[in-house]
């Protein structure tokens, strides 16, 4: 069977062009070929990413009746998919097409001209050796589901399911608890307006219970998930004596299951019996509430009330970025309920990140607040033991005691995690696929993470977050398109699989199930992103990643070690 | 009448002469021999391609640490012209392999000698092959049988190499001289320029016939004794019954070319509900099992090309004379196809081949 | 261990400890306890054993629980039976404790099903080598019946492995004969699991007899072979210690792949380095030998060795069958076993010490490999690296 390998080697204007001699590359390439059934042409072209330069390719392709192609360029990142969509408009199989780095790899960081012209020529005949031993393969087009599922009904989730929800695409909310709101529904006033959180949260509640379009599931909960991205299928069944299961088919799931705040008891430095006039924060946003003011227990308010920031912030490791805001608002409350009563915030940092918060804090501190930046700090009922950045020691005693306790992951959410496949950050709340750069998104494709279910923060960031989510599931389900997944996925030869289960549980996605009847892995290719691990990890060599097969990166190391 | 070279020094030094000739004319690109690897004496196959190398080359050495046919068949087809130095074994295994499309002859010169015989591996790994081939040259120039072979060689009728394009003489051959034969068109060709020219000469026929009866003999006393171990399922499990299941004797076999062997595939895989019934059926069974299953199928599938070259017997950790069991099954099955291994390259093997007339007797 | 750590069962008593052993077993099978026994049965010719799964009593009485050879790994027999699908049936095995430990390893891989096995062990003087065994097979019965019967632990007869085998006492196993005690004293059936408990309930056996002794008996000799372990293996350590060294070492290999094909560990259907991958192209070969002036065969010698190395040490258990089955007598065995204890330490692994033991390659720990990050701290600060 006769091959012609097209070599087209991009000058890349001066930057391939300048450090290596082309000439040298074209005539080493050139004698490649020595048995009778593989033919080389090889050019080089000024500026192959170019419209011109993609057009002359295509033409290459054609008039040449190439087999195979190697592009020697930039790096992949930058054009291998150019370079594959040129070889689409042709009748060239783009995976018979290999692209080889002589830029980044090679001109641009080899000094010497005569060794970087040698690396180049390696590299090429490496791809050359490759190219033969690539086969063809074909995308697949899947049938989606446009729908989605929302776990959590709390602002986050609200958001979502009022961003998503459309005639072409149903909603399924689910909630565990009785009622929609989330914790937004227990505040007293949403910052930095202070409007009444109540009134705005239940707005956003009616919008959802009547939407045409978002079925919500109160006392709910998520029972088991499987499937990929466009095409799960979950089952959830309500909480309680009747537990009716429900099945239903989705395209994506977003986890909006919120946060829980640390109990103080957990904290055995801060000592509270039974009566102590100690409340959270998230209690005093609940005396505000029903009472519009704050009393202790016996009806009258205290004449002085230490707030005590940051507790559990070492224990838990991290910050929980809504409590001094909401602290600085209490203290402002406090004071504008009755000026004359004392009111010390005792403070480690001060987490103010948004563009009105520091104002905000001015105004409050302003109004006679006093705010004590201590080093360590206890408490024994209510009395305050502090030391101060001198140093020195200090007791005092208040009416009230008011702490800020840590947000920490809601309840189950390990269990939720395990469910989806999906990781936990080591400080419990849900990992994203990446920090920076893809932050709602999880390492399992079309399950994603918003709001506090994925670490603290207050509402303005929850919305943030849910309208990013609902933005990515838009333009990745697009009700009537069908999605293509990943081509270059692994494969187990069936006669060489022993079943040991090792490319199983190195598989992160969970892209690999087991035969038990042949006692074999089987790779389930929608979920497979083509990682590799498992090919890494099998020992004979029985399950092999497509397009990096063990022969063809052979070929590839037996070049660069010639 | 055919061509010889007349050589001045030793077999083994007129033999390495020739290959750096070969070499330094460029008349071959390589040459496959046997050489020394270091100072304690251990000798492997290798590919060499600078005179240089060969000066640790032993091409004649009595010893097979691997089956040459493998690796002949890992170097072919070969583009560049090569020199290969192989016992008449090994070539015979070669060509049926060949057969399988396992190989090819093209571009080979093949260097072949009249084999007095191979010392067993434990045997030349444990001496450093030092005092024992003093005594085993001696004995194959009087063109006697060493006494310390493998005894499949002892018992070996085709020591004299049917397809080689060279033979080297070396029974009967004084140890001081050495007469290598040019048997084609191509080995005449190869020794133009050589500094010794090429005369007249044959290979001495009553030589090699003495020593064949010699060897009938030991063959027929090999067999007898083989005879009274394979006259039923009983005799066999006595002599099979204490193989581990390594599979090494069909891993060295030079006609074992399955990449996996079907005995160690899928298709062999058992349930555990089986040995449930066997157990209740029989009372008790062997684990794992399908020993003596294995040596019969591989006896079915490849015993008719056996070579009798006796690696397997040299590596059985059970020290199972799997060779010996081999030849002679393979002999009774080759007879009926009136089939030689190894004879010729384009004589078909019986399995691939199918004539109307045979095996009448079932028919009756 | 059992419900009582420190407690064996006595049990009826024949002269010989094989008698005793095989005695007890079919006990179990006559109450039905196991649907079937596997056990060493001397083969036809005399020189050597094969596993056999037996449920009839003829059979059984033809066993020897204690046999002085090792040709077949007893994992291997273990992997065959229960690899392949599920069944109600109870198998007691008798192995020694490598061939326990090397179950339990297999069984991390998916090729034993323990839940259907009994695993008996017992104290083991270690194994005859088999080159040694066949040479004279009646004369190293006696031999190695004397060394039970005398509670000798400590003879150089045995396989270099066995001489520093600090597991020859109760590994993984569920049932366990003590064996080592005092001069004299008897056999003792110790529980080593739930299982092994509720067995020796059924049989109505009491855990009365103290273990005190034969477990300082048994610390002993653990002490003494620690000790010819670290001689053993300085002299592994130049063998391989260096690629001159490791090319000097394995200079005879023919590359059979013996050492692999009886490894109990090795379970891959097909061996990568036997895979049509691994064989370069005749081609490749030639440009090879050009460049170099010469290459050897067999290809890869050293990378089949150092690959093997690589996919198994971390569950290498020491038992010695590659060392048996290598036609050059190469010391495979006490290499794995060194590089293995080398390995393993890495990982703070026991290869086969419990099933719950999670394979190094199958668990991320984010702490792991701490002295790696150290190495590549200070050679990024420019430290120079220590050995």
């Amino acid at each position: 069977m006769k091959r012609k390998i097209g070599v087209y080697i991009c000058e890349c204007g001066p930057n391939i062009a300048d450090n290596v001699h082309i000439n040298k590359i074209l005539e080493a390439v050139s004698s490649f070929g020595e048995t009778d059934d593989i033919e080389i042409v090889v050019k080089s072209y000024k500026l192959l990413c170019s419209g011109e330069g993609k057009e002359y390719l295509k033409n290459e392709i054609e008039e040449n009746k190439l087999t195979h192609l190697i592009v020697a360029a930039c790096s992949p990142r930058d054009h291998n998919s150019t370079f594959i969509n040129v070889c689409k408009q042709t009748s060239l199989n783009p995976y018979l097409y290999r692209m080889i780095n002589i830029r980044e790899h090679c001109a641009w960081i080899v000094h010497d001209k005569e060794q970087a012209t040698e690396r180049a020529i390696r590299y090429i005949r490496g791809g050359l050796r490759r190219v033969l031993f690539q086969t063809e393969l074909y995308e697949k087009k899947l049938d989606i589901n446009p729908d989605v599922l929302v776990v959590g009904g709390g602002i986050a989730g609200l958001e979502v399911a009022l961003s998503l929800a459309s005639p072409q695409r149903k909603v399924f909310l689910i909630e565990k608890k009785e009622i929609l709101g989330g914790y937004a529904a227990l505040y007293q006033s949403l910052l930095p307006r202070q409007q009444e959180a109540r009134q705005e949260v239940q707005l956003k509640i009616k919008e959802v219970t009547n939407h045409p379009h978002i079925q919500v599931m109160t006392h709910t909960r998520l029972d088991q998930m499987i499937g990929f991205l466009g095409n799960f299928e979950v089952g959830v069944s309500s909480i309680g004596d009747s537990g009716t299961a429900t099945d239903m088919k989705v395209g994506a799931i977003v986890v909006a299951t919120g946060f829980s705040m640390t109990a103080i008891s957990n904290f055995p430095q801060f000592r509270v019996r039974d009566g102590d006039e100690v409340y959270s924060a998230l209690d005093i946003e609940g005396m505000l509430s029903e009472k519009g003011q704050i009393v202790r227990r016996s009806g009258d308010a205290p004449k002085s009330v230490g707030l005590i920031h940051c507790v559990g912030r070492d224990e838990r490791g991290y910050c929980s970025r809504i409590c001094c805001n909401a602290m600085i608002k209490i203290a402002g409350q406090i004071k504008a309920q009755d000026a004359s009563i004392k009111v010390s915030a005792f403070i480690r940092d001060l987490c103010l990140p948004d563009k009105m918060d520091q104002d905000f804090f001015k105004e409050v501190k302003a109004q006679g607040v006093e705010f004590i930046r201590v080093q360590d700090i206890k408490s024994d009922g209510l009395r305050v033991q502090y030391t101060g950045m001198d140093m020195h020691s200090v007791n005092a005693d208040f009416d009230m005691l008011v702490l800020a306790p840590a947000m920490e992951p809601a309840e189950g959410t390990a269990g939720l995690a395990s469910d989806l496949g999906i990781p936990l950050h080591e400080t419990g709340f849900y990992q994203e696929a990446h920090q920076t750069i893809n932050p709602v998104a999880t390492a399992t494709d079309g399950v994603f993470v918003v709001g506090a279910a994925h670490g603290p923060k207050g509402i303005t960031d929850s919305v943030l977050q849910a309208q990013a989510a609902a933005a990515k599931i838009m333009s990745m389900l697009i009700p009537g398109e069908k999605i293509i997944p990943e081509v270059k996925v692994s494969e187990v030869l069936e006669a060489f699989c022993m079943g040991c289960k090792t490319c199983l549980e190195v598989c992160h996605y969970g892209a690999i199930v087991f035969d038990e009847e042949k006692s074999i892995s089987v790779v389930k290719e929608a979920i497979c992103r083509g990682c590799g691990n498992c090919a890494g990890s099998c020992p004979s060599g029985a399950i092999q990643l497509k397009h990096f097969t063990n022969p063809q990166i052979y070929q590839e190391v037996i070049e660069a070690l010639r | 009448m055919s061509k010889m070279l007349k050589m001045v020094s030793d077999a083994e030094k007129s033999i390495v002469g020739f290959l750096k000739y070969l070499l330094d004319s460029g008349k071959v690109s390589g040459v496959l021999t046997l050489r020394q690897i270091n100072e304690s004496g251990s000798v492997d196959y290798g590919l060499v391609t600078r005179s240089s190398e060969l000066d640790r080359a032993v091409p004649l050495m009595p010893v097979m640490p691997v089956n040459a046919a493998e690796i002949l068949s890992n170097l072919t087809p070969s583009r560049k012209p090569l020199a290969v130095v192989v016992k008449p074994c090994e070539l015979r295994g070669f060509i049926e392999r060949i057969k399988r499309e396992q190989g090819s002859l093209e571009n080979l010169l093949v260097i072949s000698q009249t084999c007095g015989g191979v010392v067993p591996m434990k045997v030349s790994v444990k001496s450093k092959n030092k005092t024992l081939t003093a005594d085993y040259y001696k004995a194959v120039a009087r063109g006697e049988i060493p006494d310390h072979i493998r005894p499949t060689c002892k018992a070996c009728e085709y020591f004299v190499p049917m397809t080689a394009d060279i033979t080297v003489s070396m029974i009967g051959e004084a140890v001081s001289s050495c007469r290598i034969f040019l048997n084609s068109d191509k080995a005449v060709s190869m020794a133009e320029g050589f500094d010794v020219p090429a005369e007249d000469g044959e290979l001495d026929v009553s030589i090699t016939e003495s020593h064949l009866v010699k060897r009938r003999n030991e063959r027929s006393r090999l067999f007898k004794q083989i005879e009274s171990e394979q006259k039923g399922l009983d005799d066999l499990l006595q002599v099979f019954g204490k193989c581990i299941g390594c599979h090494a004797c069909s891993r060295v076999c030079p006609i074992c070319y399955c990449t996996l062997c079907d005995f160690e595939s899928r298709h062999f895989d058992q349930n555990v509900t089986l040995f449930e019934k066997e157990l209740d059926q029989k009372g008790g069974l062997r684990l794992p099992p399908d020993t003596l299953f294995f040596h019969l199928g591989r006896m079915s599938h490849m015993s008719f090309s056996c070579v009798g070259c006796g690696q397997c017997t040299d590596v059985c950790p059970a020290e199972i004379d799997v060779s010996a069991q081999f030849m002679r099954t393979g002999e009774m099955t080759a007879a009926r196809f009136n089939y030689v291994p190894g004879k010729d390259v384009s004589e078909e093997i019986p399995v691939m081949v199918f004539k109307e007339e045979e095996f009448q007797e079932i028919g009756e | 261990m059992g419900a009582d750590p420190h407690c064996g069962a006595e049990i009826s008593v024949e002269k010989e400890t094989g008698k005793t052993i095989l005695n007890f077993l079919k006990h179990m099978l006559n109450q039905k306890l196991i649907d079937g026994l596997l056990m060493p049965v001397m083969v036809p010719s005399g020189d050597s054993y094969a596993w056999i799964l037996m449920k009839d009593s003829t059979l059984v009485d033809r066993a020897n629980p204690l046999a002085p050879v090792m040709p077949v790994q007893g994992a291997k027999a273990l992997k065959s039976l229960t690899r392949k699908g599920k069944s109600d049936m109870t198998v007691a095995a008798v192995m020694r404790p490598c061939e326990v430990k090397a179950a339990v390893e297999l069984s991390k891989l998916s090729q034993v099903n323990l839940d259907q096995l009994i695993l008996v062990s017992y104290d083991c003087p270690g194994a005859i080598p088999l080159e040694m065994y066949s040479q004279d097979p009646a004369g190293k019965e006696s031999h190695f019946r004397s060394m039970i019967e005398g509670k000798q632990f400590e003879e150089d007869s045995v396989k270099p492995v066995c001489q520093f085998c600090t597991d020859f006492s109760v590994p993984a196993s569920d049932l366990h004969f003590a064996l080592a005690g005092e001069e004299g004293s008897k056999p003792v059936i110790v529980s080593c699991s739930e299982k092994g408990s509720s067995l020796m309930d059924k049989m109505g056996l009491k855990t009365s007899h103290d273990l005190t002794p034969w477990e300082n008996r048994v610390e002993e000799i653990r002490k003494a072979k620690s000790k010819k372990r670290e001689e053993i293996y300085k002299t592994v350590q130049h063998m391989v210690e260096g690629f001159d060294n490791l090319l000097d070492t394995f200079s005879d290999c023919i590359g059979c792949h013996n050492c692999q094909s009886a490894c109990p560990i090795c379970y891959c259907r097909q061996c990568y380095f036997d895979s049509k991958e691994a064989r370069p192209e005749a081609r490749f070969l030639l440009e090879q030998a050009e460049k170099r002036g010469g290459i050897s065969f067999p290809q890869d010698k050293i990378l089949f060795h150092v690959g093997r190395m690589s996919h198994m040490s971390l569950s290498c258990v020491s038992c010695g069958l590659c060392s048996d089955a290598c036609p050059v007598s190469i010391p495979v065995a006490r290499i794995f076993s060194y590089v293995g204890s080398q390995t393993q330490k890495a990982f703070e692994y026991d290869a086969g010490k419990t099933a719950g033991e999670a394979l190094p390659m199958k668990e991320y720990k984010m702490d792991e490999l701490q002295e790696i990050h150290e190495m590549i701290k200070s050679a990024e600060s420019g430290e120079v690296p220590h050995e």
